[in-house]
Protein backbone atom coordinates (compact mmCIF):
# COMPACT_ATOMS: atom_id res chain seq x y z
CA UNK A 1 0.00 0.00 0.00
CA UNK A 2 1.36 3.38 -1.12
CA UNK A 3 2.02 5.64 1.30
CA UNK A 4 -0.15 8.62 -0.49
CA UNK A 5 -3.24 6.42 -0.17
CA UNK A 6 -2.76 6.46 3.37
CA UNK A 7 -2.91 10.27 3.71
CA UNK A 8 -5.83 10.15 1.86
CA UNK A 9 -7.25 8.51 4.58
CA UNK A 10 -5.92 11.27 7.00
CA UNK A 11 -7.53 13.94 4.60
CA UNK A 12 -10.95 12.07 4.94
CA UNK A 13 -10.72 12.33 8.50
CA UNK A 14 -9.64 16.01 8.24
CA UNK A 15 -12.60 16.73 6.01
CA UNK A 16 -15.46 14.73 8.71
CA UNK A 17 -13.48 16.70 11.53
CA UNK A 18 -14.41 19.59 10.01
CA UNK A 19 -17.94 19.12 8.18
CA UNK A 20 -19.31 17.14 11.19
CA UNK A 21 -22.52 18.63 13.20
CA UNK A 22 -22.16 15.66 15.52
CA UNK A 23 -20.26 15.28 18.25
CA UNK A 24 -20.17 11.39 18.08
CA UNK A 25 -19.49 11.52 14.67
CA UNK A 26 -16.27 14.33 15.28
CA UNK A 27 -14.74 11.04 17.78
CA UNK A 28 -15.28 8.94 14.70
CA UNK A 29 -12.87 11.47 12.94
CA UNK A 30 -10.45 11.33 15.10
CA UNK A 31 -10.53 7.96 15.12
CA UNK A 32 -10.30 7.83 11.44
CA UNK A 33 -7.29 9.95 11.55
CA UNK A 34 -5.48 7.58 13.65
CA UNK A 35 -6.01 5.08 11.63
CA UNK A 36 -4.23 6.73 8.67
CA UNK A 37 -1.40 7.50 10.72
CA UNK A 38 -1.17 3.79 11.72
CA UNK A 39 -1.02 2.70 8.62
CA UNK A 40 1.35 5.37 7.27
CA UNK A 41 3.78 4.38 10.24
CA UNK A 42 3.28 0.84 9.34
CA UNK A 43 4.05 1.39 5.70
CA UNK A 44 7.11 3.78 6.23
CA UNK A 45 8.90 0.78 8.49
CA UNK A 46 8.16 -1.52 5.76
CA UNK A 47 9.40 0.35 2.35
CA UNK A 48 11.82 -2.24 0.92
CA UNK A 49 9.61 -5.43 1.79
CA UNK A 50 10.30 -7.86 4.40
CA UNK A 51 8.32 -10.49 6.79
CA UNK A 52 7.15 -9.84 10.25
CA UNK A 53 10.14 -9.55 12.78
CA UNK A 54 10.47 -12.51 14.25
CA UNK A 55 13.69 -14.39 13.84
CA UNK A 56 14.64 -17.52 14.34
CA UNK A 57 18.25 -18.66 14.97
CA UNK A 58 19.53 -16.91 11.45
CA UNK A 59 17.49 -13.81 10.08
CA UNK A 60 14.67 -14.63 7.26
CA UNK A 61 15.95 -14.10 3.75
CA UNK A 62 14.19 -11.28 2.43
CA UNK A 63 14.80 -9.02 5.11
CA UNK A 64 12.47 -8.23 8.40
CA UNK A 65 10.60 -5.03 8.71
CA UNK A 66 11.43 -2.36 11.28
CA UNK A 67 10.16 -3.31 14.24
CA UNK A 68 10.28 -0.16 16.23
CA UNK A 69 7.46 2.06 13.93
CA UNK A 70 5.43 -1.09 14.95
CA UNK A 71 6.73 -1.04 18.45
CA UNK A 72 5.51 2.75 18.55
CA UNK A 73 1.96 1.72 17.01
CA UNK A 74 1.16 -0.59 19.86
CA UNK A 75 1.77 2.44 21.52
CA UNK A 76 -0.65 4.13 19.72
CA UNK A 77 -3.41 2.05 19.62
CA UNK A 78 -3.67 1.36 23.29
CA UNK A 79 -3.71 4.97 24.19
CA UNK A 80 -6.08 5.68 21.24
CA UNK A 81 -8.88 3.42 22.33
CA UNK A 82 -8.91 4.53 25.69
CA UNK A 83 -8.87 8.33 24.74
CA UNK A 84 -11.79 7.50 22.36
CA UNK A 85 -13.16 5.67 25.36
CA UNK A 86 -12.69 9.15 27.32
CA UNK A 87 -14.34 11.24 24.33
CA UNK A 88 -17.38 8.62 24.18
CA UNK A 89 -18.39 9.05 28.13
CA UNK A 90 -17.76 12.75 27.89
CA UNK A 91 -20.44 12.40 25.02
CA UNK A 92 -22.64 10.83 26.82
CA UNK A 93 -22.36 13.42 29.95
CA UNK A 94 -22.64 16.08 27.15
CA UNK A 95 -25.99 14.77 26.44
CA UNK A 96 -27.63 14.32 29.98
CA UNK A 97 -26.65 17.99 30.13
CA UNK A 98 -27.82 19.24 27.08
CA UNK A 99 -30.72 16.56 25.76
CA UNK A 100 -28.66 16.82 22.56
CA UNK A 101 -25.07 15.93 20.70
CA UNK A 102 -25.46 18.40 17.84
CA UNK A 103 -22.26 20.80 17.58
CA UNK A 104 -24.47 24.08 16.52
CA UNK A 105 -27.47 23.01 19.23
CA UNK A 106 -24.86 23.46 22.19
CA UNK A 107 -23.64 26.18 20.80
CA UNK A 108 -26.31 28.61 20.35
CA UNK A 109 -27.56 27.41 23.85
CA UNK A 110 -24.14 28.40 25.18
CA UNK A 111 -24.22 31.46 23.39
CA UNK A 112 -27.95 32.36 24.02
CA UNK A 113 -27.05 32.52 28.14
CA UNK B 1 -21.38 25.62 -0.94
CA UNK B 2 -18.24 27.88 -1.35
CA UNK B 3 -17.31 26.67 2.18
CA UNK B 4 -16.96 23.06 0.70
CA UNK B 5 -15.18 24.08 -1.64
CA UNK B 6 -12.54 26.35 0.08
CA UNK B 7 -12.11 23.15 2.44
CA UNK B 8 -11.48 20.91 -0.39
CA UNK B 9 -8.98 23.41 -1.92
CA UNK B 10 -7.05 23.36 1.49
CA UNK B 11 -7.06 19.38 1.66
CA UNK B 12 -5.96 19.57 -1.85
CA UNK B 13 -2.90 21.71 -0.79
CA UNK B 14 -1.75 19.39 2.05
CA UNK B 15 -1.63 16.39 0.14
CA UNK B 16 0.30 18.43 -2.44
CA UNK B 17 2.45 19.08 0.15
CA UNK B 18 2.80 15.37 1.50
CA UNK B 19 3.14 14.51 -2.13
CA UNK B 20 6.28 16.52 -2.28
CA UNK B 21 7.65 15.60 0.74
CA UNK B 22 7.62 12.00 -0.22
CA UNK B 23 9.25 12.33 -3.48
CA UNK B 24 13.04 11.42 -1.69
CA UNK B 25 11.42 9.27 1.05
CA UNK B 26 13.65 6.32 -0.69
CA UNK B 27 16.71 8.91 0.19
CA UNK B 28 16.15 9.83 3.49
CA UNK B 29 15.23 6.15 4.17
CA UNK B 30 18.13 4.31 5.96
CA UNK B 31 18.01 0.82 7.50
CA UNK B 32 20.76 1.35 10.46
CA UNK B 33 18.50 1.02 13.25
CA UNK B 34 16.55 -1.62 11.40
CA UNK B 35 20.17 -3.81 11.06
CA UNK B 36 21.48 -3.02 14.64
CA UNK B 37 18.09 -4.32 15.89
CA UNK B 38 18.05 -7.52 13.87
CA UNK B 39 21.50 -8.01 14.49
CA UNK B 40 21.89 -7.57 17.97
CA UNK B 41 18.42 -7.49 19.52
CA UNK B 42 17.98 -11.67 20.26
CA UNK B 43 21.48 -11.29 22.45
CA UNK B 44 20.69 -8.04 24.15
CA UNK B 45 17.17 -8.99 25.23
CA UNK B 46 16.85 -12.65 24.31
CA UNK B 47 13.56 -12.12 22.93
CA UNK B 48 13.15 -13.50 19.60
CA UNK B 49 10.05 -11.27 18.41
CA UNK B 50 12.29 -7.52 17.86
CA UNK B 51 8.97 -5.94 18.34
CA UNK B 52 8.70 -7.00 22.23
CA UNK B 53 12.87 -6.77 22.55
CA UNK B 54 12.28 -2.57 21.84
CA UNK B 55 8.94 -2.73 23.58
CA UNK B 56 10.35 -4.31 26.70
CA UNK B 57 13.96 -3.64 26.78
CA UNK B 58 15.21 -1.06 24.72
CA UNK B 59 12.54 1.54 25.20
CA UNK B 60 10.82 0.15 28.36
CA UNK B 61 10.73 3.87 29.47
CA UNK B 62 8.03 4.54 26.42
CA UNK B 63 5.74 1.29 27.52
CA UNK B 64 5.85 2.55 31.21
CA UNK B 65 4.43 5.41 30.14
CA UNK B 66 2.21 4.03 27.99
CA UNK B 67 0.33 1.95 30.85
CA UNK B 68 0.62 4.92 33.17
CA UNK B 69 -1.96 6.77 30.31
CA UNK B 70 -3.94 3.65 30.19
CA UNK B 71 -4.33 3.78 33.88
CA UNK B 72 -4.89 7.33 34.06
CA UNK B 73 -7.81 7.11 31.36
CA UNK B 74 -9.64 4.74 32.90
CA UNK B 75 -9.51 6.90 35.94
CA UNK B 76 -11.16 9.25 34.00
CA UNK B 77 -13.53 7.44 32.91
CA UNK B 78 -14.25 6.26 36.24
CA UNK B 79 -14.35 10.12 37.38
CA UNK B 80 -16.41 11.05 34.64
CA UNK B 81 -19.40 8.52 34.75
CA UNK B 82 -20.12 8.41 38.55
CA UNK B 83 -23.54 10.00 39.04
CA UNK B 84 -25.97 9.61 42.11
CA UNK B 85 -28.20 6.54 41.09
CA UNK B 86 -26.96 3.15 43.07
CA UNK B 87 -26.87 0.19 39.98
CA UNK B 88 -25.68 -3.01 41.02
CA UNK B 89 -24.97 -4.58 38.02
CA UNK B 90 -25.63 -4.38 34.12
CA UNK B 91 -29.18 -6.48 34.03
CA UNK B 92 -31.08 -3.76 32.74
CA UNK B 93 -29.14 -3.05 30.00
CA UNK B 94 -28.35 -6.47 28.86
CA UNK B 95 -31.91 -8.21 28.67
CA UNK B 96 -31.20 -11.92 29.45
CA UNK B 97 -34.19 -12.75 27.86
CA UNK B 98 -33.67 -10.93 24.61
CA UNK B 99 -30.77 -12.18 23.95
CA UNK B 100 -31.06 -15.33 21.48
CA UNK B 101 -30.55 -18.55 22.77
CA UNK B 102 -27.91 -19.22 20.04
CA UNK B 103 -25.90 -16.73 20.81
CA UNK B 104 -25.78 -17.61 25.01
CA UNK B 105 -24.22 -20.84 23.67
CA UNK B 106 -22.00 -20.05 21.47
CA UNK B 107 -20.54 -17.59 24.08
CA UNK B 108 -20.07 -20.66 26.44
CA UNK B 109 -18.45 -22.30 23.88
CA UNK B 110 -16.22 -20.04 22.99
CA UNK B 111 -15.29 -18.07 26.75
CA UNK B 112 -12.67 -20.90 27.37
CA UNK B 113 -11.16 -20.82 23.69
CA UNK B 114 -10.90 -16.99 23.58
CA UNK B 115 -9.31 -16.79 27.48
CA UNK B 116 -7.33 -19.54 26.34
CA UNK B 117 -5.75 -18.22 23.19
CA UNK B 118 -5.56 -14.59 25.01
CA UNK B 119 -3.18 -16.10 27.62
CA UNK B 120 -1.06 -17.66 25.14
CA UNK B 121 -0.66 -14.74 22.84
CA UNK B 122 0.56 -12.63 26.76
CA UNK B 123 2.88 -15.49 27.68
CA UNK B 124 4.13 -16.65 24.44
CA UNK B 125 4.68 -12.75 23.60
CA UNK B 126 8.86 -12.89 23.32
CA UNK B 127 8.81 -15.77 21.13
CA UNK B 128 5.75 -15.34 18.32
CA UNK B 129 3.52 -12.67 17.19
CA UNK B 130 1.84 -10.97 20.05
CA UNK B 131 2.29 -9.85 24.07
CA UNK B 132 1.35 -8.02 26.61
CA UNK B 133 -1.02 -5.62 24.88
CA UNK B 134 -2.56 -7.71 22.42
CA UNK B 135 -3.00 -10.26 24.65
CA UNK B 136 -4.68 -8.39 27.47
CA UNK B 137 -7.14 -7.18 24.99
CA UNK B 138 -8.06 -11.10 23.72
CA UNK B 139 -8.78 -11.40 27.53
CA UNK B 140 -10.72 -8.51 28.18
CA UNK B 141 -12.71 -9.68 25.22
CA UNK B 142 -13.08 -12.92 26.65
CA UNK B 143 -14.10 -11.48 29.57
CA UNK B 144 -16.92 -9.09 28.20
CA UNK B 145 -18.78 -12.04 26.55
CA UNK B 146 -19.79 -13.20 30.20
CA UNK B 147 -21.80 -10.15 30.29
CA UNK B 148 -23.75 -12.20 27.74
CA UNK B 149 -23.71 -15.52 29.63
CA UNK B 150 -25.01 -14.56 32.53
CA UNK B 151 -26.38 -10.73 32.84
CA UNK B 152 -26.90 -10.89 36.97
CA UNK B 153 -23.30 -11.03 37.20
CA UNK B 154 -22.48 -8.59 39.76
CA UNK B 155 -18.53 -6.23 38.71
CA UNK B 156 -16.90 -4.67 41.94
CA UNK B 157 -15.12 -1.58 39.65
CA UNK B 158 -13.33 -0.43 42.99
CA UNK B 159 -11.46 -3.48 43.44
CA UNK B 160 -10.92 -3.66 39.63
CA UNK B 161 -9.01 -0.71 39.80
CA UNK B 162 -7.17 -0.93 43.04
CA UNK B 163 -5.52 -4.06 41.39
CA UNK B 164 -4.78 -2.60 38.58
CA UNK B 165 -2.78 0.21 39.98
CA UNK B 166 -1.11 -2.10 42.33
CA UNK B 167 -0.19 -3.92 38.97
CA UNK B 168 1.15 -0.79 37.93
CA UNK B 169 3.65 -0.12 40.81
CA UNK B 170 4.49 -3.61 40.11
CA UNK B 171 5.40 -3.12 37.10
CA UNK B 172 7.39 0.08 37.55
CA UNK B 173 9.11 -2.09 40.35
CA UNK B 174 9.68 -4.66 38.16
CA UNK B 175 11.00 -2.51 35.46
CA UNK B 176 13.73 -0.26 38.20
CA UNK B 177 15.18 -3.41 39.34
CA UNK B 178 17.70 -2.93 36.69
CA UNK B 179 19.21 -0.02 38.56
CA UNK B 180 19.90 -2.39 41.56
CA UNK B 181 21.28 -5.40 39.66
CA UNK B 182 22.92 -4.07 36.35
CA UNK B 183 23.25 0.29 37.50
CA UNK B 184 20.86 1.14 34.52
CA UNK B 185 17.41 2.45 34.55
CA UNK B 186 14.44 0.42 33.35
CA UNK B 187 16.02 -2.50 31.12
CA UNK B 188 16.24 -6.49 32.02
CA UNK B 189 17.24 -6.81 35.33
CA UNK B 190 19.67 -10.13 34.12
CA UNK B 191 22.80 -9.38 33.49
CA UNK B 192 23.76 -8.98 29.83
CA UNK B 193 25.52 -11.72 29.16
CA UNK B 194 22.60 -14.06 30.65
CA UNK B 195 21.63 -16.96 28.39
CA UNK B 196 18.35 -16.10 26.62
CA UNK B 197 16.25 -18.37 28.74
CA UNK B 198 16.84 -16.75 31.94
CA UNK B 199 16.37 -13.23 30.27
CA UNK B 200 12.80 -14.76 28.96
CA UNK B 201 11.92 -15.04 32.75
CA UNK B 202 11.81 -11.23 33.28
CA UNK B 203 9.97 -10.65 29.72
CA UNK B 204 7.39 -13.48 30.54
CA UNK B 205 6.65 -11.23 34.09
CA UNK B 206 6.39 -8.18 32.72
CA UNK B 207 4.31 -9.29 29.50
CA UNK B 208 1.95 -11.12 32.39
CA UNK B 209 1.54 -8.14 34.08
CA UNK B 210 0.97 -5.95 31.22
CA UNK B 211 -1.31 -7.95 29.81
CA UNK B 212 -3.58 -8.29 32.91
CA UNK B 213 -3.21 -4.48 33.25
CA UNK B 214 -4.44 -4.11 30.31
CA UNK B 215 -7.75 -7.03 30.62
CA UNK B 216 -8.46 -5.31 33.84
CA UNK B 217 -8.68 -1.58 32.37
CA UNK B 218 -10.59 -2.75 28.94
CA UNK B 219 -13.11 -4.25 31.48
CA UNK B 220 -13.41 -1.55 33.78
CA UNK B 221 -13.94 0.84 31.03
CA UNK B 222 -16.80 -1.15 29.41
CA UNK B 223 -18.47 -1.95 32.47
CA UNK B 224 -18.34 1.97 33.18
CA UNK B 225 -19.99 2.18 30.13
CA UNK B 226 -23.12 -0.64 30.66
CA UNK B 227 -23.81 1.06 33.88
CA UNK B 228 -23.81 4.55 31.64
CA UNK B 229 -26.94 2.91 29.81
CA UNK B 230 -30.16 4.40 31.64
Amino acid sequence: MNPLLTFVVILIGFYGLSTSTNIIKSVFCVTIIESGVILLFLNLGNLDGGVIPVIGDTLPVGGIADPLPQALMITTIVIGSTVTALALMLCIKVFHHYGTVEWAEILSRESGK
Amino acid sequence: MIKQFVLIGLLAILFAVFFVSMQDIQELYNTFGKDYIAASGFADTGSRNLVTAILLDYRLFDSLFEAGILLIAVSGVIWISKHEIEEKNAQFMLDKFNTPDLFVTFSRLVYPLMLAFGFYVIINGHVSPGGGFQGGAIVATAILILYYIDADKETNIGLIVTIEKILYIAILLVASLSIVTRGEFFTNFFALDASADTKAIYLVLLNVMIGMKVALGLWTIFTAFLKEGR
